[in-house]
C-alpha cells in the first residue's frame, strides 16, 4: 500500500535537493512500513538505495515506542527491547548509507539521500513504529511539521540546551520532523529557538510544549512508562531544572572565561552579520536575569558563594542522577524515555563542550556511567555528529560540509564583488586606464600605470 | 534543645518545616513576628532559632537537624535518596510555584485576599507599597521560569499533574518511602495541607488536591498521628 505509495516520492525527491535543506530532514517516508513490515524493508527498496534497505532492521531496535504499538499485540514493546541488542552495530552502519549531502565519501545512491543520513535511521524508526493509521503523517496530510533550532557544534546536533532536548526525543520517536538548523533566531517563526510549525500553521516555542505536541501526534516515548515511571520523570525534570540548569547556564553564559572562548566565539561565527555584533551579547544579559530570578531563592550572599553553593547543588544533582542511572541503558530501561532526552542534552553539552574552566566538568567526567550514557545515546541516535563515529572522517566533515558550499561561495563571491567594485571604481575615476595597444600587454600596461599613477599622487 | 519556629503574623505558617520537626520529635514553640521576614537569614519565614544559630528554608534545616543527630532518611538507600530528592524539587518546583501564582498573580486572589493579609502588620501607606512590591517581584520571576504566559486553568492543571504524580508514587503506601516518613513526606504534608485549609477565592486548586483520596488520607494520618496526638490544636483538614 504504502509501499508503493507517496511517501516514497518525498524521500526521494526533495531530499537530495539539499542546498537550501538543512541536513537534519527527517522524512518519515518509511512509516508506514511497520512492525509487520518487517518483511517489508525491501519494499522502499526501488525507491530507496539498496543500502537503505539495511535501515529498517538495525534501526527499529533503536526507535523509542510509539503509541502505534498498542494497535499490533503480536509485536509488543518487549519486542523491541529483545531487539536493541543489536542496534549498535546496526546502527553503526546506518551512517555508512546515508551520507551528508556534500560528501563525496557516499556511493551515489546515498548521496542522493542527502538529507537522508537521518531519514535512514530515522525510517527504521518508523518502521518499527508500527502500522500507520491512514490518516497520519506519512500521507503527508498536511504540512509536516518543521523544527527550527540551533545548528550543531562542538560535536554535537545543537548547540542549544533546548534545541538539543527536542531534537533528541524526536530522534527517539522518530517523528517526522523537518529539521531546519539555523544560527539566526530571527529566522525562526517565532524568533526564538527551538521552534515548532506544526502541520497546521501553529508555532510552538516553548520545548515543553513542543514535546506535548508530539505526543499528541502520536510521537510518544514515554507511552510504555508505567505510572509511577510518568511520576518519576516529572519528579527528574523537575530536579534538572532547579539544580542543573542554573549552573548550565552559568557555565556558559556567566563564568567569563568560558563565555568569551566558547560560547560568545561560537555564537559570533555562527550568526549572520550583523547580528553577531549585538545578539550574543544580548543573550547573555537574558540568561543573566534569568540566573538571578532562578537563583532568587538562595540567600543573596557574594558572587563566589552563590557560585560555589551552585556547583555543589549541581554536583550533588550529578550524583543523584548516576545513582538513579546505575547500569541501566536508559532511565527506564530499554528504551529511551523524554526523561533520557532532556538529561541526554544537560550532560551532552557539559561533556563536549571544551570548556577551559569546566569544574562541573570534571566531576561529571569522574562518573563514568553518566559519560557512557551519553556517548552511547550520541553514538546511536546522532552518529555523524558525535564524538565516536563507526567511520571517523564523517564527524569533522558532516556538519561543516553542508554550510562551506554556501559559506565558500559567499566568501567567492564577496570577494569578487570587491574586488570589481575596486576595479571600477578605478576605471571610472581614471586613476587606471586601459591601453588597447598590447593586448597581451594590456594587463601588465595597467598595473604599470596603476604604478605611475599612484606614484604621481 | 528548644527550637523556636518564628513565622510572619497573619501568613499561613508553613506546615512542612512544623512536620519535619515533630516527625523528628523535635520540641518547638511557635513565635509569630511582624519582622521575621526580615529576622531571617535568607529572608524566608519561616525559620528556626536554635540557641544562637538561626536557620532558614527546609533544606538547611534537615541539615541542620540532620548535623545535630537527627535524620529522617537514613534508611533509604541511594536510588531513593535520589527520587527523594528529586521529587521534593518537583514539589518545590509545581506546587510552591502554583501557590505563589495563586497568591499573587491571580486577580481575584490578590485583590481580596493576599493584598489585605500581607500588608495588614503595616500601617498605611506602607501596606499598600510593600504589598505592591512583592507582587510585582513575584510577577517578574514567574516570567523568568516561563509561567509568566500561563493562564488559571494551566496552572490548576499542572498542579493536577503533579498531583498525580505523588499520589501514584505513594500508592497505598502509609508514607512515600517504606513505613517511616521522610523529608519528602513533610514537604509533601505542608503544601497540601496548606491548599486543603486555605480560603481562598476559588476551591479550585484545594478540589484538584481533594480528587486524590490517597494523598487526603495520607494528609490527614500525618495530622493526626504528629499533630493532634501530641495535643497541639491546630486548626485540622475540614472534611471534604
Amino acid at each position: 500500500m504504502r509501499l508503493g505509495g507517496p511517501p516514497r516520492g518525498p524521500c526521494s525527491g526533495p531530499s537530495p535537493a539539499g542546498p537550501g535543506r538543512s541536513p537534519g530532514r527527517v522524512q518519515g517516508c518509511e512509516k508506514p512500513q511497520s512492525r509487520p513490515g518487517r518483511t517489508r524493508p525491501a519494499s522502499p527498496g526501488p525507491a530507496a538505495p539498496s543500502g537503505v534497505r539495511g535501515s529498517p532492521q538495525p534501526g527499529r531496535p533503536a526507535s523509542a515506542r510509539r503509541a502505534r504499538p498498542r494497535t499490533l499485540p503480536p509485536f509488543g514493546t518487549r519486542l523491541w527491547s529483545r531487539r536493541r541488542p543489536p542496534s549498535p552495530e546496526a546502527l553503526g552502519s546506518a551512517p555508512r548509507r546515508p551520507a551528508p549531502p556534500r560528501s563525496s565519501l557516499r556511493p551515489p545512491p546515498p548521496a542522493a539521500r542527502g538529507a537522508g543520513r537521518v531519514e535512514g535511521a530515522a525510517r527504521g524508526r518508523a518502521e518499527a513504529r508500527g502500522e500507520v493509521l491512514p490518516g497520519q503523517r506519512a500521507g503527508k496530510m498536511a504540512a509536516p511539521m518543521e523544527l527550527f533550532c540551533w545548528s550543531g557544534g562542538w560535536g554535537l546536533p545543537s548547540v542549544d540546551l533546548d534545541s538539543l532536548a527536542v531534537l533528541t526525543y524526536a530522534r527517539f520517536t522518530g517523528a517526522p520532523l523537518k529539521v531546519h538548523k539555523i544560527t539566526n533566531p530571527w529566522q525562526s517563526p517565532s524568533g526564538t529557538l527551538p521552534a515548532l510549525r506544526t502541520s497546521h500553521g501553529e508555532v510552538i516555542s516553548v520545548p515543553h510544549k513542543i514535546i506535548t505536541h508530539l505526543r499528541k501526534e502520536k510521537y510518544n516515548a514515554d507511552y510504555d512508562l508505567s505510572a509511577r515511571q510518568g511520576a518519576d520523570t516529572l519528579a527528574f525534570m523537575s530536579l534538572l531544572e532547579e539544580k542543573l540548569l542554573p549552573v548550565l547556564i552559568h557555565t556558559f553564559w556567566v563564568d567569563t572565561k568560558n563565555y568569551v572562548e566558547v560560547t560568545r566565539k561560537w555564537y559570533a561565527e555562527a550568526m549572520p552579520f550583523p547580528l553577531n555584533f549585538f545578539l550574543p551579547g544580548r543573550m547573555q544579559r537574558q540568561f543573566m536575569e534569568r540566573l538571578q530570578l532562578l537563583g532568587g531563592k538562595h540567600r543573596p550572599e557574594n558572587e563566589e558563594e552563590l557560585e560555589k553553593e551552585l556547583y555543589q547543588e549541581a554536583r550533588e544533582c550529578l550524583t543523584l542522577l548516576s545513582q538513579r542511572l546505575g547500569s541501566q541503558k536508559f532511565f527506564f530501561g530499554d528504551a529511551p524515555a523524554s526523561l533520557d532526552a532532556f538529561v541526554f542534552s544537560y550532560l551532552a553539552l557539559l561533556l563536549q563542550a571544551k570548556l577551559p574552566s569546566g569544574k562541573l566538568q570534571a566531576h561529571l567526567r569522574g562518573l563514568q556511567n553518566l559519560c557512557a550514557y551519553c556517548t552511547h545515546i550520541l553514538s546511536l541516535y546522532f552518529p555523524w555528529d558525535g564524538a565516536e563515529v563507526p567511520p571517523p572522517h564523517q564527524t569533522p566533515v558532516g556538519p561543516e560540509t553542508e554550510e562551506e558550499p554556501y559559506r565558500r561561495r559567499n566568501q567567492i563571491l564577496s570577494v569578487l564583488a570587491g574586488l570589481a567594485a575596486m576595479a571600477g571604481y578605478a576605471l571610472l575615476s581614471g586613476i587606471v586606464s586601459i591601453q588597447r595597444a598590447t593586448p597581451a600587454r594590456a594587463p601588465g600596461a595597467r598595473s604599470l600605470s596603476m604604478a605611475e599613477e599612484d606614484e604621481e599622487e | 534543645m528548644q527550637l523556636l519556629l518564628l513565622c510572619r503574623q497573619g501568613k499561613k505558617e508553613k506546615m512542612e518545616r512544623k512536620a519535619f520537626l515533630q516527625m523528628c520529635n523535635l520540641p518547638i514553640k511557635v513565635v509569630c513576628r511582624a519582622n521575621a521576614e526580615y529576622m531571617s537569614p535568607s529572608g524566608k519565614v519561616p525559620f528556626i532559632h536554635v540557641g544562637n544559630q538561626v536557620v532558614s528554608e527546609l533544606g538547611p534545616i534537615v541539615q541542620f537537624v540532620k548535623a545535630k543527630g537527627h535524620s529522617l532518611s537514613d534508611g533509604l538507600d541511594e536510588v531513593q535518596k535520589a527520587e527523594m530528592k528529586a521529587y521534593m524539587e518537583l514539589v518545590n518546583n509545581m506546587l510552591l510555584t502554583a501557590e505563589l501564582y495563586l497568591q499573587w498573580c491571580d486577580e481575584a486572589t490578590v485583590g481580596e485576599i493576599t493584598h489585605a493579609r500581607y500588608g495588614s502588620p503595616y500601617p498605611w501607606p506602607l501596606n499598600h507599597i510593600l504589598a505592591y512590591q512583592k507582587q510585582w517581584e513575584v510577577k517578574r520571576k514567574m516570567k523568568a521560569i516561563g509561567w509568566g504566559n500561563k493562564t488559571l486553568d494551566q496552572v490548576l492543571e499542572d498542579v493536577d499533574q503533579c498531583c498525580q504524580a505523588l499520589s501514584q508514587r505513594l500508592g497505598t503506601q502509609p508514607y512515600f518511602f517504606n513505613k517511616q516518613p521522610t523529608e519528602l513526606d513533610a514537604l509533601v504534608f505542608g503544601h497540601l495541607y496548606t491548599i486543603l485549609t486555605t480560603q481562598l477565592t476559588n476551591d479550585e486548586l484545594s478540589e484538584k488536591v481533594k480528587n486524590y483520596s490517597n494523598l487526603l488520607a495520607f494528609c490527614r494520618r500525618i495530622e493526626q498521628h504528629y499533630f493532634e496526638d501530641r495535643g497541639k490544636g491546630s486548626s485540622s483538614i475540614k472534611s471534604s
